[in-house]
């Protein structure tokens, strides 16, 4: 968007002719960006230096009350490696990180690509509850789910019954860790594809016509079309998409938290409620300020492909 | 460009909207309020106690608002990490007697005047001992809980049982004939048990004559995997076999109280407050009343009861606090004789052994007097609330209740985990 932007401004400053006014005109994106620049600064990097800063201190209870930590060099870091129970935690954040984040752009592309098929009013009503799922906060969602999957009276469990799938009368779905994160999955797949699918559907629109029809007139099967001419074409908005997935479900807590009445059993830690739980339920928060920089080095990575991708896009326009 | 200038805007907006929050919070020259914060159990169960205090906190001081917060006790410890941290902490809060040690160790609370307070020389010891560290106190007891068995005597008549249960052998026999005759319903409890409830389940613990961790040369060492441990837990296992809670879930979520209020448990183990509140109009079911006793929970010995746990509340003031006296005298009006006599009649054992013959005579508190004649309290350990808040004990119950792992293994790893909580820091 700000390359939009930007290549709308260049031309008409080309045409000024008085140097004061040139000298105005340099500045002013430096002006205006100073409050973005001081808002950024202000909410992110101060808060981003504390908590770099408290991750090289001890800092418990009795440091919190007094405001003020005791430097202890690399302990927390040395601590949580050595801690095996971190490494799970790695583990299966990662794990299920790549799980989330692969089904989501595979079945959001799917949905898109059926959106080009289907007739109009079928594609409006599917957009519509795209949207709508779109359009439900976080913690509403999760309770519903959470009445879904209730033990005792969730639908889910009367549905699978009644489908003859077996007896899942007072099935619980959180005892064994693999069933809920099951249900963790889909939850996070369900609320992430709508985004994802109208992105991808967008960009779809965008392929020109004629370069699918001549591949097509070349004998072209559809999947080699869409391999060989959408996805290339396309691989701005899937890298984007990727990282950007990649970065929200890497971070998820709200809905583990929500679903298990926060007490989560440690089956159910990922490293956001690792660091949560280490902060704030056994108040050591120096290591937990370790474990969320951590987190904030692998998010970093992340970041650095969806930079890469943004800076290149901004070069082709 | 339009898009720019209005993107400046807005961040300039933005700015001068947080300046001005941050600015309205700080004002506190002179207090007009005082921030009170209760846990819901006072909401829902002894609403009229805090309105009494409240009045009589406004006749002493009419200029001063009484703002009270209800807080659950899942998050508020948390809540109140960070209000410590951001210096906007409440004036007076609720701990539970469990949670207080961490915080006195680590200086969170101003030290008070035992003389001050009403009916202090008669404060139930148990309460006043979790509000003393090193000789100081910091807190003021606010009332104590014991725990029995809450149950249906209809059905247990119909099922034919013809009086309580004197030892834990009969009460399985019970329970056995409670799923005889109302089993075939999925959905029934002839004991409810959530998987989660340590409460209930340390109990057996503490009966067998075990506990959670001992201390022995200065280092604490937990004890849940000793033969005694394990035949406790081996046996709250098979009384879990008498329940269809859920297997994952606790006793407040949802409210045990209230599940039975729905007709499809037996009996459950819950504080005396939760007797009314099972026949609460609003969410309860007054249909009820009538159909409820209560007993104290037998012991594997026949004719003792199990122990219980010493569940309470005390009431403290933050340090970070400028309203010091306010909030004395605030807590001076909550825990006054009619205050705690209201406290009381909710199902609860007031703080004071001035008020105990209040409870045993009347027969829906009587059994949970009797229950608090033998409790068994947390190991006394800065660290203790760490090991509730690393939910040790829950995971473990988990587990047994699932059958995810054996009783021994998942008693070893939470005995461990213990062991190296309990002395961390020491």
């Amino acid at each position: 968007m700000a390359s939009v932007a930007e290549s709308g401004v260049t031309p008409a400053s080309r045409r000024r002719r008085f140097s004061r006014r040139r000298v105005g005109q340099a500045a002013a994106p430096y002006v205006l960006l100073t409050p973005a620049a001081a808002v950024i600064g202000l909410v992110l990097a101060y808060p981003l230096y504390l908590l770099v800063k408290m991750s090289f201190e001890k800092y418990g209870l009795f440091e919190l009350i007094r405001h003020k930590g005791r430097w202890i060099g690399t302990a927390n870091y040395a601590s949580i490696f050595h801690d095996g129970e971190f490494w799970h935690v790695v583990l299966r954040t990662l794990v299920f990180t790549i799980v989330c984040v692969s089904l989501t752009m595979v079945l959001g592309t799917a949905i898109a690509l059926l959106l080009l098929q289907v007739s109009r009013w079928v594609r409006i009503a599917l957009t519509t509850g795209l949207v709508l799922v779109w359009a439900v906060p976080v913690i509403v969602a999760v309770n519903i789910w959470r009445w879904m999957v209730d033990y005792q009276f969730g639908v889910a469990n009367w549905t699978l019954t009644k489908l003859h799938l077996g007896d899942f009368a007072r099935h619980d779905w959180f005892a064994n860790p693999w069933t809920g994160f099951g249900v963790f999955t889909l939850l996070i797949v369900w609320g992430a594809i709508p985004f994802v699918t109208i992105t991808v559907y967008a960009g779809l629109a965008q392929v020109p016509h004629e370069l699918l029809e001549a591949a097509a007139i070349d004998g072209a099967r559809p999947w080699a079309i869409f391999r060989e001419v959408t996805l290339p074409l396309l691989k701005p908005i899937f890298v984007i998409l990727t990282s950007l997935s990649i970065i929200w479900d890497f971070q998820v807590f709200q809905q583990i938290w929500v679903m298990l009445d926060a007490r989560p059993s440690s089956d159910y830690y990922t490293m956001a409620i690792y660091a949560f739980h280490q902060s704030f339920q056994i108040s050591e928060y120096g290591l937990g300020a370790a474990i969320a920089v951590v987190m904030v080095l692998f998010m970093f990575m992340a970041t650095l492909i969806y930079l890469r991708q943004m800076l290149r896009t901004g070069e082709v326009n | 460009m339009k898009v720019r200038y209005l993107a400046a805007g807005l961040l300039v907006a933005m700015l001068a909207v947080a300046a001005s929050t941050a600015s309205g919070g700080t004002s506190r020259s002179h207090a007009t309020k005082i921030v009170v914060w209760l846990q819901n159990d006072a909401q829902n169960g002894w609403p009229e106690a805090v309105a009494l205090a409240n009045r009589n906190f406004k006749a002493q001081h009419p200029d001063v608002d009484v703002d009270v917060q209800y807080q659950s006790w899942g998050t508020h410890l948390t809540k109140f990490d960070a209000a410590l941290a951001g210096g906007d902490a409440p004036d007076v809060i609720e701990m539970g007697n469990t949670e207080m040690t961490k915080y006195m160790a680590a200086g969170a609370f101003k030290s008070l005047t035992q003389s001050a307070f009403p009916n202090s020389a008669t404060w139930l010891q148990g309460l006043k001992g979790s509000c003393q560290f090193n000789g100081k106190l910091y807190g003021v007891p606010y009332y104590a809980g014991a725990r029995a068995v809450i149950y249906r005597t209809d059905q247990y008549k119909a099922a034919g049982i013809k009086s309580a249960p004197k030892s834990l052998a009969q009460f399985m026999v019970d329970g056995q004939k409670l799923m005889k005759k109302y089993g075939k319903d999925g959905n029934y409890s002839a004991v409810y048990f959530p998987g989660k409830y340590w409460y209930y389940a340390m109990s057996f613990v503490y009966d067998y004559g075990s506990q959670i961790a001992i201390r022995k040369g200065g280092k604490w060492k937990g004890t849940l995997n000793t033969p005694r441990a394990l035949a406790a837990l081996n046996q709250v296992k098979r009384v879990m076999k008498l329940s269809r809670a859920s297997k994952t879930g606790d006793e407040a979520n949802p409210q045990q109280a209230l599940v039975f209020a729905k007709g499809k448990v037996g009996s459950f183990v819950g504080n005396g407050w939760e007797w009314p509140y099972a026949l609460d109009t609003k969410v309860g079911n007054p249909a009820l009343d009538g159909k409820m006793n209560a007993y104290p929970m037998p012991s594997h010995l026949r004719g003792k009861f199990m122990p219980t746990f010493l569940g309470g509340s005390d009431l403290a003031i933050p340090v970070t606090t400028k309203n010091q006296g306010l909030a004395a005298d605030w807590i001076k009006a909550f825990t006054s004789t009619a205050s705690e006599s209201e406290i009381a009649k909710a199902g609860n054992i007031a703080n004071t052994t001035k008020l105990l013959s209040f409870n045993a005579s009347n027969p829906k508190l009587a059994p949970f007097a009797r229950a608090a004649k033998y409790s068994w309290f947390v190991p006394t350990s800065p660290n203790w609330t760490n090991v509730e808040n690393a939910n040790v004990l829950q995971n473990m119950l988990v587990k047994i209740a699932t059958g995810r792992a054996s009783v021994r293994a998942a008693a070893t790893s939470a005995s461990n985990q213990i062991t190296r909580i309990l002395n961390t820091g020491a």
